[in-house]
């Protein structure tokens, strides 16, 4: 190859043409089959500036925003992974906390212990197994627990799935909890650090150090970056073609030639890897975890952020952990102090005048719910939806199939032998009379 | 391995003694066929008669209650659908099962999906040997359609629930051809289609045996379109096959013709 200047160049130019397209497709869940696309807002452009921005928000020197950021960063992490099940394979998991627990607990048991009177007691220090093993190490293992939890759910639909996902996800830190050497309840606290070395220093994540805040947040980012391009690049391939056909119908999916097994079971694994990685992050992120850190709320968390920001839609979810988190952190707050501040609930002031005792702070989960039932109810397919999804939830699609009669009936010329074919049980009801119902024509 | 009288080499598809039965329901009983290779070769009955019970036996969605089917020589019981596929079995569905959120030109990648590679690596870096399999794919998926004529391709981007009756149709046999499939089962195809229609429908079910070299089962209701395409027929009722033969003998045969016209809907 020429290594001339002109020859570079073009090499320099067709691999920026490249980046541009791949990050326009990750960021696009709004086109499809090359219409243009509906919300610019979602393009290579919006990319571009939304990394800038993230990228330069160390220079505020913020210790507080950076911890909120990385929090925010974990938070983007499961949602894009229980996107991949939930949203591309459109398999109901309520129990996706089980893969933050094993992330988080896979990074505790190397580098945690806990402090007995003067003793240190570890469960299992390897000096050389760093965060570099462990992060890859806890994506591993939440991806091999995804199957295993996926696995006994392949024949169950909707309400079935749920139910036995949600035990699996109150399972986990239960678990945890009643192993001692986990520490049971006490959980573990670093005691080794949980720093990460690298070429340019360790990064440890000691609030009080705005350098050290930064790398760790830059080491977020730059996972989240990863995900995003790896998720995308799943959507857009045979695997997301294969995850949507299962979606569609899966007696045709199978017919053309997908494993629905296989299928299934890499949406739960690969979603559950993500959920790996944010749980790593988050014990290296606080330094002390314990099992009542888990539970469900967090299940049912990342489920809001999806449903709000959009199912299945990449931009859309990573909308909604961004605005769920701020909530959380930060609005939930306000809210709560605005409203105490009030002149409406001092006491005569107005009706509304026992919200003065109530703590919005705790009413985080009810609030969650009415974001998911008035989502559900108003615009199921989120704020920045997937062009494929919104045309499901408007059922566009659903209204062919199933009434080939109706179809049939509609067409000149059609014979009463098709429609009694396309419509064999009320051909049978009709025209058996004494015969045996419900045979198979 | 061949019994002595009869040649199994040209034997595509061979179905001894199968049964299926639902709890108390015998839906299928004792059937005996042998589809030969390059055969059009056709299933007719009455509604209910087990028709379709048969093509989802044959394709795995269910197992024979007793029998044995084979195909290309070794048994294909207990396949799952995907595998039945893979073996070279593929099929239409009466009530066309397309994916409607899935444009023209997907519905025809998934087709392909045998043919792309199986290790997550490739497809989730889009290695070389996965962006070839895709490329490979997009042609032939443009030569599927393109077997019906240029409508397809030009709507190619189109979803597939804004497609015309007829080219619903053609667009499910598109997908069926993506696997390279040696045998297709096709399920009423032209259910709900005009004189005109189905004529067309004739024509291009003999040149999928031409061109693709494909042998076909079929399971049609209008009795000149069977009569006019099949090399040879089975007629079932009540699960039974009750005659089988050329069509100038299956139209002379009076069981068949009283199972018609005793049976004969009346909606």
């Amino acid at each position: 190859m020429s290594t001339s200047v002109p020859a570079l160049s073009k090499g320099l130019r067709s691999g920026i043409g490249d980046a541009r397209r791949r990050l326009d497709a990750a960021l696009n869940d709004t086109q499809i089959a090359g219409r243009p696309p509906r919300y610019y807002l979602t393009g290579w452009r919006f990319g571009v500036l939304a990394l800038a921005v993230a990228a330069l928000l160390p220079v505020t020197r913020n210790g507080a925003l950076l911890a909120t950021a990385v929090s925010v960063g974990i938070y983007v992490l499961l949602a894009l992974g229980l996107n991949i099940v939930v949203g591309y394979a459109g398999l109901l998991d309520l129990g996706y906390v089980a893969f933050f627990v094993i992330g988080n607990y896979t990074v505790a048991t190397f580098t945690g212990g806990i402090m007995l009177a003067s003793d240190r007691v570890t469960v299992l220090h390897i000096p050389v197994v760093t965060f570099w093993l462990l992060l890859p190490l806890a994506a591993l293992l939440a991806g091999v627990f995804g199957v295993l939890l996926g696995a006994p759910t392949l024949r169950l639909r909707g309400d079935y799935l749920a139910i036995v996902t949600l035990g699996f996800g109150e399972i986990m830190p239960i678990v945890f909890q009643n192993i001692p050497w986990f520490f049971g309840q006490l959980g573990m606290s670093a005691l080794r650090p949980n720093d990460v070395a690298t070429p340019l220093g360790q990064i440890s994540f000691n609030q009080s150090d705005p350098l050290n805040n930064m790398w760790f947040y830059y080491l977020t980012l730059a996972l989240v970056v990863v995900v995003i391009l790896a998720v995308s690049s799943l959507r857009d391939s045979s695997l997301g073609r294969a995850w949507v056909a299962i979606r569609e119908d899966e007696t045709a999916a199978a017919a053309s030639g997908v494993n629905l097994v296989r299928t299934k079971l890499l949406a739960f694994g690969l979603g559950a890897v993500t959920g790996g990685i944010g749980g790593a992050l988050n014990a290296a992120y606080l330094q002390a975890i314990a099992p009542t850190d888990f539970s469900f709320a967090i299940s049912i968390t990342v489920l809001v952020m999806i449903v709000l920001g959009g199912i299945g839609s990449i931009p859309g979810v990573i909308l909604g952990a961004l605005l769920l988190r701020y909530f959380d952190v930060s609005l939930l707050g306000q809210i709560n102090d605005a409203v105490h501040r009030s002149p409406l609930v001092a006491p005569g002031g107005s009706p509304l005048h026992f919200l003065a005792s109530f703590d919005f702070n705790t009413s985080k989960l009810l609030i969650y719910g009415l974001i998911l039932l008035t989502m559900i109810l108003l615009r199921p397919q989120g704020l920045v939806p997937n062009v494929r999804r919104q045309r499901e939830l408007k059922g566009i699609g659903a209204a062919i199939e199933g009434t080939s009669a109706v179809g049939l009936l509609e067409r000149e010329g059609a014979g009463m032998d098709e429609v009694a074919a396309d419509t064999v049980g009320t051909a049978e009801l009709a025209g058996s009379g004494s015969d045996a119902q419900g045979r198979e024509g | 391995m061949t019994a002595p009288e009869a040649p199994a080499s040209d034997s595509m598809l061979l179905l001894r003694g199968v049964s299926k039965t639902f709890g108390g329901l015998t839906a299928v009983d004792g059937l005996d066929l042998d589809i030969k290779r390059g055969q059009i070769f056709s299933i007719i009955g009455p509604n209910g008669a087990g028709k379709t019970t048969v093509f989802n036996l044959i394709t795995g969605i269910y197992r024979p209650s007793s029998g044995d089917m084979d195909f290309d020589g070794s048994s294909i019981i207990g396949l799952t659908p995907d595998r039945v596929l893979r073996r070279g079995i593929t099929r239409t569905f009466q009530n066309i099962r397309l994916f409607n959120n899935m444009t023209v030109l997907e519905n025809v990648l998934v087709g392909q999906h045998v043919h792309y590679p199986g290790n997550l690596p490739a497809v989730m870096l889009h290695l070389p040997n996965y962006r070839a399999a895709e490329r490979r794919a997009h042609e032939r998926a443009l030569d599927l359609l393109g077997f019906f004529g240029p409508s397809l391709v030009a709507r190619q981007d189109e979803y597939a629930s804004n497609l015309s009756y007829a080219d619903r149709r053609r667009l499910e046999i598109a997908r069926a051809l993506g696997s390279n499939p040696k045998l297709m089962l096709l399920d009423e195809p032209t259910a709900g289609m005009n004189d005109a229609e189905t004529a067309e429908a004739v024509r291009y079910i003999q040149r999928l045996r031409a061109e693709f070299g494909l042998t076909i089962l079929l399971i049609e209701h209008k009795l000149q379109v069977t009569m006019g395409i099949s090399d040879r027929i089975a007629v079932l009722d009540y699960g039974k096959k009750i005659a089988e033969g050329l069509p100038a003998e299956i139209q002379r045969n009076e069981q068949v013709i009283e199972a018609y016209l005793g049976r004969k809907a009346t909606v």
